[in-house]
């Protein structure tokens, strides 16, 4: 007799009020697959925001977010902002246990924030107006704050802010090296068993979870597969459950649409939105530098054809850096420079290059070669030759943004839960900084951007900051300083045997996958 | 004396253009040469430029007979000028091989001693480098351009010449002709490019086919991986692009596929003929 047959027996029983949440507690059980293009180096994003996909399944955070990024409880079960935004207070969920068995309290959400504080690629900046950080009592929190910063609670989630064990970090423990990242104890739904580099990953079921009818799935094993067409086979064959942020090739899609077993699910995608696709121009280079050259090549491109291409639709135009996920920041307008190649010849001419220029276009990776291709194919049309420049991310790094040695760069800007934490840095002439990449690499400087984005840095007035921005990308579309181009769709591709994948703004990339579960 | 066994200058008796094995690879390379030269009348514009719709399946369009691919390129035209950059890489790789490996292994075979010691020092720390790794590493870390293709192929494979040569001009140097050039009072540039050189051709000409297979080998490899320069079409490149549509429009890279199987097979029984045509010993 199978399982489901014996349910359906006793649905007969006056026990069946009960028996759903029976049904659930015992989890359905069972082991889902995930899989993976490449390795993160190390499990946890604490100080390595390059390893963010896996860590909140061991590491939770202080919230977790619905669709339209409104904060639900996670590690905080309340919280309170003061009217002028500088005083945060979170009262902790109590009962919660680490991994390894202690108890989970304020001392180790004030050592974590602080630490990011100092270490976080991303959160030393958001965190910057925090000035202290208090524990009053092992249930409360309190953050006070010199300025306001209206992105702080979105940057709480468990993929941008984990929260760590503090007892397991001594006094001088380095974090950047700290075990911890390669095996992390956290308070989540998952408690990391393996590792075996260059194979798969397990995660088993936490049964000490704070919430007791979660995780419901016994394992969680991820599979590292690197070659794309693979990944298509292992979704058909069912033997891989899910996969996030498109992992396969954009013309498999049409195919794996075609099952019946698989779906393809676009939401999960509101707190870290899909990156723009975007070509930097270096306005430190004599040809780029003059502003006719760069309006010329602004009217040579094609966004929606480079989408049906390359990206066969499934990818979203925008001529703006703010991608249109986020619904209220992101400004529809088009380019003021539309496509026209007459136009862009004349303006080539009017600027000393009657035969045309030839331009070098710097990338990394193969996706973005097709980009390049087109993208030469189409601005070789107004006379602008492109010599793609193909190299690895180390070696674009150093050219980019140390020797700042090139003329355009293609790149994939992540926009992140917030366009001032994501997009601010590729117009702020303070994040002109040598060395740092994916800063403002183009050397833009504009004292009416700068104001604008500080401005809108620190205000607690979101419409007032919604119009900032929008000024912003009108200024910034007329200066061309770049081109975004497109933002391709990111699609989380499941198996139906599955459910609870997306059940929020951070999806199963950012988010914990806690309400993951197979399907009875 | 020397003409007797100066097998450059002695016919073959037999007629080898009958022998399918060698006329069959001299077709296959004359038509790649063909489509190389003809490439930019037949096909003027840019091979890499959007032409018509994607995906057009061989023999859909006249216009297209090979196909597109997916940002609509004709694979037609890129076979042809992908023959120009796959035959120049081989050729050119195997020319840089063989003159700076002759050059080491003659200088090492016919001087002795310690120059011979240190020559043959340096050339087995290349030999020791796996060659495709090391062609990686050099393309890695600098900007891919057909040239450095070259010479990082170059680089990394004359250790095989240098050390033929060095065989060939250890036996013949105390040959009784090299003897007797010596006793006339010839200088050492005389006799090693004049005496002995031409003696050790037929080995060294036999090795350049594998040479010239191996370039192209390498290229091709070394595109698919998409080090290779972006701004040049190779069958290699055609190769890699229509890597991740196998499995819908497989025809992207199975046409450059069967081009590449079919020259370097063409390269390799050219060779093993050449062999038994210059090889005296091996001459019934």
């Amino acid at each position: 007799m199978k399982r489901r047959d014996l349910l359906a027996g006793l649905a007969g029983l006056p026990l069946t009020a009960l028996l759903p949440r029976i049904a659930l507690a015992a989890g359905g059980g069972g082991t889902v697959t995930a899989v993976a293009a490449t390795e993160t180096p190390v499990l946890l994003a604490f100080v390595n925001t390059s390893s963010t996909i896996w860590s909140a399944k061991t590491t939770e955070g202080l919230l977790e977010f619905d669709h339209d990024l409104t904060p639900r409880p996670l590690l905080a079960a309340e919280w309170d902002v003061a009217e002028d935004g500088l005083t945060y207070t979170f009262r902790l969920r109590q009962g919660v246990k680490w991994h390894d068995g202690n108890d989970f309290t304020a001392d180790d959400v004030t050592f974590s924030l602080e630490t990011m504080k100092r270490l976080h690629p991303r959160n030393r900046s958001t965190f910057a107006h925090i000035t202290a950080f208090e524990a009053p009592d092992p249930h409360t929190v309190i953050l006070r704050l010199e300025k306001p910063t209206p992105f702080l609670l979105t940057a709480l989630s468990s993929g941008e802010s984990p929260i760590v064990p503090k007892h397991l970090y001594a006094e001088d423990a380095d974090p950047l090296t700290h075990p911890n990242n390669t095996a992390p104890i956290g308070t989540g739904p998952y408690v990391f068993k393996e590792w075996v580099r260059g194979s798969h990953l397990i995660f088993d079921r936490n049964p000490n979870y704070w919430d007791a009818d979660l995780p419901r799935v016994d394992r969680l094993v991820v599979r590292f597969i690197t070659d794309a067409a693979a990944r298509t086979i292992a979704f058909e064959t069912g033997d891989v459950d899910i996969g996030v942020r498109t992992p396969v090739p954009f013309r498999d899609l049409e195919g794996l649409e075609d099952l019946e077993h698989i779906v393809l699910e676009p939401q999960g995608y509101t707190y870290s939105p899909p990156n723009i696709t975007i070509v930097e121009a270096n306005l430190r280079d004599p040809i780029l530098s003059d502003l006719r050259v760069r309006q010329a090549i602004a009217h040579s491109i094609d966004r929606e054809a480079l989408a049906k291409i390359v990206f066969y639709g499934r990818a979203t135009p925008s001529a703006s850096a703010v991608v249109p996920y986020h619904k209220d920041f992101h400004l529809a307008d088009p380019s003021p420079y539309a496509l026209d190649l007459g136009a862009a010849k004349a303006l080539l001419a009017e600027a000393g290059h009657p035969d045309g220029v030839t331009l070098t276009l710097d990338y990394t990776s193969e996706d973005q070669r097709l980009v390049g291709e087109f993208l030469r194919a189409s601005l070789s049309r107004a006379g602008i030759a492109l010599e793609l420049r193909g190299q690895d991310m180390g070696t674009l790094i150093a050219r980019i943004y140390g020797d700042q040695a090139y003329q355009l760069h293609l790149a994939s800007i992540s926009n992140l839960f917030d366009p001032q934490v994501g997009v601010q840095r590729l117009y702020w002439s303070k994040n002109i900084i040598k060395g740092v990449a994916f800063s403002n690499g183009t050397g833009y400087q504009n004292p009416e951007v700068d104001a604008l984005l500080e401005a809108a840095a620190t205000s607690t007035d979101r419409a007032a900051r919604i119009e900032a921005w929008h000024e912003v990308q009108r200024i910034v579309a007329r200066d061309v300083p770049n081109f975004p181009l497109v933002a391709p769709t990111w699609l989380t591709i499941a198996n139906t045997r599955i459910e609870g994948h997306t059940s929020g703004a951070e999806g199963a990339y950012d988010g914990s996958l806690r309400r993951l579960a197979v399907r009875a | 004396m020397t003409v007797i066994d100066h097998p450059l200058r002695a016919r073959p008796k037999r007629r080898p253009l009958r022998d399918p094995f060698l006329l069959l690879p001299l077709l296959v390379l004359l038509a790649v040469a063909v489509m190389a030269i003809s490439a930019p009348w037949l096909f003027p514009g840019d091979p890499l430029d959007m032409v018509a719709m994607p995906y057009l399946w061989p023999l859909d369009d006249p216009a297209f007979p090979l196909g597109t691919d997916s940002l609509g390129r004709d694979l037609t035209a890129g076979l042809f000028h992908g023959a120009r950059a796959t035959l120049l890489v081989g050729i050119s790789s195997a020319a840089l091989c063989l003159g700076f490996g002759t050059l080491i292994g003659a200088a090492a075979g016919y001087l002795g001693g310690r120059t011979d010691l240190i020559l043959m020092r340096v050339t087995e720390i290349f030999q020791t480098m796996p060659t495709m790794l090391l062609v990686i590493v050099l393309l890695a870390i600098s900007d891919p351009s057909l040239t450095l293709i070259v010479v990082a192929i170059g680089l990394a494979s004359w250790p095989m010449v240098a050390r033929l040569a060095r065989a060939e001009f250890i036996t013949l140097r105390h040959r009784d002709f090299v003897l007797a050039a010596r006793a006339l009072g010839y200088g050492p540039f005389r006799i090693v490019f004049i005496e002995i050189l031409p003696n050790a051709l037929p080995t060294l000409i036999v090795a350049t086919s594998v040479l010239i297979a191996n370039g192209i080998l390498i290229e091709s490899a070394v595109s698919f991986l998409n080090l290779g320069d972006a701004n040049t079409v190779t069958w290699g490149s055609l190769i890699g692009a229509g890597r991740t549509q196998i499995r819908t429009e497989w025809y992207l890279s199975a046409i450059p596929g069967i081009a590449i199987i079919l020259t370097v097979l063409a390269v390799n029984f050219l060779g093993d003929r050449l062999t038994r045509i210059l090889n005296p010993r091996l001459r019934a």
